[in-house]
């Protein structure tokens, strides 16, 4: 199923499937690239920054970005 | 004057290695994002005086921010010094893709394995010989706030070399 890295529920890990073109250079430095493994730790409320743990690193990413994120979280 | 760069990710330890070399004592700090304008500073390096210049933390060098162009700005104005790249060796993946960035202008680069104590306690295992010939630049695994492996890491400036990045892609395949 694919889900928006912005809708995951806390703890869930999935495959980073598509990132919006405008974004994908902007990221990919800071290891959130196509296929690699993710998971969504912390999510603050009202549209918040999103706390997922990918490459062995805790990355927080805005909310507008994390919505332009399609992760694959299995079934 | 010969110039080194202190380049890599934020919250890696850039500043802790500034400090040690040059004597200058720049605020550090556990968070990303600490310095944010470049500090510059001077260290005898075999004789000879250099200068050693923090530059701000960036991911990558398509700055999105004003530190992160500081830093873009800094190493294309400073185009024929070396860059000691600094890299978080618990969070090795992320660090290299600056790496390689930085590789890619062409400047002499050492790769300064920083929080190496760190890697310890996660349980992660770095090849530092593979990974320096594959890069075909010198490699260090340090631990910054000790000092541990510094001595080493100035040692291997004089060896900074630059690579080709078709050369690293041959030799991971």
């Amino acid at each position: 199923m694919e889900k928006k890295l912005s809708e995951m529920d806390f703890d869930e890990e999935g495959t980073v499937k598509e990132i919006a073109e405008d974004f994908r250079v902007q990221i990919a430095g800071m290891g959130i690239r196509k296929g690699k493994k993710v998971k969504m730790t912390t999510r603050q409320p009202m549209n918040g920054p999103v706390v997922i743990e990918i490459g062995s690193a805790n990355t927080s990413v805005g909310y507008a970005l994390a919505d332009k994120v399609i992760v694959d979280v299995g079934d | 004057m010969k110039r080194i760069l202190l380049m890599g990710n934020p919250n890696v330890g850039k500043s802790v290695f500034f400090n040690r070399l040059t004597g200058v004592n720049v605020i550090t700090s556990n968070y990303a994002g600490t310095t944010v304008d470049y500090t510059k500073g001077y260290m005898c390096l075999e004789g000879e005086d250099v200068e050693l210049v923090d530059v701000p933390g960036t991911f990558s060098l398509e700055a999105k921010d004003k530190a992160e162009e500081v830093a873009v700005k800094m190493l294309d104005e400073y185009n024929d010094s070396v860059v000691i790249c600094v890299l978080d060796a618990s969070k090795i993946e992320r660090g290299l893709y600056l790496a390689l960035e930085i590789i890619e202008k062409g400047h002499p680069v050492v790769i300064a394995l920083n929080m190496w104590d760190d890697t310890m306690v996660k349980n992660i295992e770095v090849d530092v010989a593979k990974l320096a010939s594959i890069l075909g630049v010198p490699a260090v695994s340090t631990v910054a706030i000790t000092g541990e492996g510094l001595k080493e890491l100035v040692s291997s400036i004089g060896d900074a070399s630059s690579a080709t990045i078709e050369d690293i892609i041959g030799r991971v395949s």
